[in-house]
């Protein structure tokens, strides 16, 4: 009754090639983003200061939560354009997010490299020398991460011009191991520290502190200002949001059609003028932007400081790959929901199920839980792919569908 | 118009002697013919004929061990695909080859994927593709710079989008696909698929057009329309046509001229009257007579 497109006519194809069909998807995208940008930051705000949530509790909302929901859906939009659009099945996604981590932090110490000599007694002394002013502005960084990731992840999608499906699978396979083992054993990346550590230093953005601390003389006392977690959230998600934008741009184009072109049908494909290699790497160069961006954001924004073999693991990989299938190949809105389903699923059971257990007296640990969210994982998955292939996002559009004809199915 | 009456232009494609072999079979032994511009070409055979490959050659698929391939006056070096289809020769395939994720308007604008290089690539190639060191140093940016328009959807990249969207939806209605323009082509008929793949043939606005039994399977009313658009096409574009055909009937009504291959050699040429009458075509298509056969008899 209210879903439907009687009376929206388009006179232009201008209009009629508009992203959305209907004024009501429109609007809803509005909504969405008005909650996203007006009234969580406000309503938290104003929860915290009425009494009604504690300040800790917000903070916990905003730093384990949202923000990590936002880096995974960077994430699974960079591997959606691969997978879903282009048709390259990639299990690399967790080192080409590291390589943005890893880009960012070299970018934001100047690229760091050692020299060594002996002193007067014999003694070796190491002294680290910047190659160029480190960048402190934390978009900036994020942009640069994406772009050397791009590189990186050109390179590696050169094997796709021979080798299709599960085979490009294996050869991605191969990037994520060689990658991960760079992370823990090339020095020069984590600045030489045994611990293989790297650690994001103060950035700021607008003279607002984003991370570390900065002290500051105010009215004769030292004060320390932090990183305040509404910073930190709102340009994560504006960063999303354009991005998501950005992609959702290309899709639609003529980039996306020929992206498209070749993940259905290849040969037809080149007979209608589009060079196969080309537009893969092309896929494979935007795919490892977004990658590069959601990584460089993770250790940024999220972690702070982060073990490269440690948090780009392939498990990793195979959670932003899951994001996808169960969010929806080939789709956008898909991404978000798929990252949304992922990444909420193990903090729903893990704050469920020790209440649960404790209602029939089981005790409930933290490694039982662990382990019921990988019984959880699994069994979904399989039941995606077995009942609807195309994921949240086909669920969506059949939703919308229905809505379309309620409450008069005529 | 009669046959006798229609005139053609030049050669637009010459195949001289051309050998196909996989390893040690021979697909196509030694063919040799002229397609002329503004016609009707069709090549018959039984299966297994190598009609299929032939277009594969044309198209750049297949490579041939032996022979040359004169395209617009200009003999072909060893092509790929996707260089064929900047010359301007496009295809339908036998089994449909849409693009199923997409909708009807998606493919047929895919089709004009060519023709879409993007408002500072073209500005490039007008001005500045002629400079010496110049030219290598504006591409990179100049492609850049339209993938930051696409990226955006914006301005130059949005007008060009707009004008192509108004030529898909040129051949749209020529086809008359305007109701299933948002439909995801898997979801049709396969009648409305074959019409479908036309049209993203058509898009490409081809010199040479290849159809691959472009009426296989289809019933005498949709094989009709059929025939009515791929003689529109040659009338109102003047586009030149090469089709393999099955249908006896349909062959002979719209083609100028006919090659009949048999075990991937020519066995005859000519106008369709020319080749019904041919005795090598009759025994080709009946089966022929062999002597002990008829000792038994």
């Amino acid at each position: 009754m209210f879903y439907r497109e009687a009376g929206q006519f388009y006179t232009s194809y201008a209009k009629d090639q508009g992203i959305f069909q209907l004024r009501q998807d429109k609007y809803g995208l509005w909504g969405i983003l008005f909650i996203a940008f007006i009234v969580v930051p406000v309503g938290l705000y104003l929860m915290v200061q009425g009494g009604l949530m504690a300040a800790s509790t917000k903070d916990y909302l905003y730093n384990s939560i949202f923000l990590l929901l936002l880096v995974n859906s960077m994430a699974a939009l960079g591997l959606n354009i691969l997978t879903g659009y282009c048709g390259q099945i990639s299990l690399g996604t967790a080192a080409f997010m590291g390589v943005g981590a890893f880009t960012a932090f070299k970018f934001s110490t100047g690229l760091n490299y050692r020299i060594q000599h002996e002193d007067d007694a014999g003694e070796l002394v190491s002294q680290l020398v910047p190659l160029l002013p480190a960048i402190d502005n934390p978009i900036l960084l994020v942009l640069i991460a994406g772009a050397v990731t791009a590189v990186v992840g050109v390179i590696f999608g050169l094997p796709s011009l021979r080798i299709k499906g599960f085979y490009l699978a294996v050869a991605t396979l191969a990037a994520q191991f060689f990658l991960v083992w760079c992370f823990s054993r090339v020095e020069w990346l984590y600045d030489y520290v045994s611990s293989s550590t790297i650690q994001i230093p103060p950035l700021k953005l607008f003279g607002l502190v984003v991370t570390g601390s900065e002290t500051v003389m105010r009215d004769g006392q030292q004060v320390t200002i932090y990183p305040a977690a509404e910073t930190k959230y709102l340009i994560c998600l504006s960063l999303v949001v354009f991005f998501a934008f950005v992609a959702k741009n290309l899709v639609r184009g003529r980039i996306g059609r020929a992206w498209m072109a070749i993940r259905d049908m290849d040969i037809a494909a080149q007979l209608i003028g589009i060079r196969p290699l080309a537009t893969k790497l092309l896929a494979f160069a935007v795919s490892s932007f977004f990658c590069g961006m959601a990584g460089a954001m993770s250790l940024i924004f999220y972690l702070g400081a982060l073990e490269g073999a440690e948090a780009f693991n392939i498990n990793e990989s195979f959670s932003v790959l899951f994001m996808v299938i169960i969010g929806g190949l080939g789709s956008i809105t898909g991404s978000f929901l798929g990252a949304a389903f992922i990444t909420l699923i193990p903090i729903f059971l893990v704050v469920v199920l020790p209440w649960l257990g404790g209602q029939f007296g089981i005790p409930v640990d933290a490694a039982m839980v662990e382990h019921i969210q990988f019984m959880v994982f699994g069994s979904l998955i399989i039941i995606f792919l077995i009942m609807e292939p195309l994921g949240l996002a086909r669920l969506w559009q059949i939703g919308k569908e229905r809505l379309r004809q309620w409450p008069f199915p005529y | 118009m009669k046959h006798s009456e229609r005139t053609f232009g030049d050669t637009l494609l010459k195949v001289d002697n051309i050998t196909l072999r996989f390893g040690g079979v021979k697909a196509i032994t030694d063919v040799s013919f002229d397609i002329h511009e503004r016609q009707i070409f069709a090549i018959i055979g039984p299966n297994g004929a190598g009609k299929t490959s032939m277009l594969n050659v044309i198209n750049g698929f297949y490579h041939p061990q032996e022979g040359t391939i004169t395209y617009k006056g200009n003999q072909r070096h060893q092509m790929k695909p996707h260089e064929a289809a900047e010359t301007g020769i496009a295809r339908t395939f036998q089994n449909v080859a849409l693009f199923r994720g997409m909708s009807t308007l998606d493919n047929v604008m895919t089709g004009r994927l060519l023709k879409m290089s993007g408002p500072a690539m073209r500005y490039h190639r007008r001005q500045l593709a002629d400079m010496p060191v110049i030219n290598y140093l504006t591409y990179p940016a100049m492609w850049l710079g339209d993938f930051l328009l696409d990226s955006l959807y914006w301005g130059p990249y949005q007008k060009e989008e707009l004008a192509h969207r108004k030529a898909a939806e040129e051949v749209i209605d020529f086809l008359e696909i305007q109701s299933i323009r948002r439909t995801p082509v898997g979801r049709l008929p396969y009648g409305l698929q074959k019409r479908v793949e036309l049209g993203r043939a058509l898009a490409m606005e081809p010199d040479l057009l290849l159809l691959d039994e472009p009426m296989a399977g289809m019933n005498l009313e949709e094989k009709e329309d059929m025939c009515r658009f791929v003689i529109d096409v040659n009338d109102e574009f003047g586009t030149t046509i090469a089709l393999i055909e099955h249908d006896m009937g349909v062959v002979m009504d719209i083609s100028d001229h006919v090659v009949v291959l048999n075990y991937g050699r020519k066995i005859a040429e000519g106008t369709p009257a020319e080749v019904q009458a041919d005795q090598d075509v009759i025994d080709a298509y009946l089966g022929v007579a062999h002597e002990e056969d008829l000792i038994e008899q």
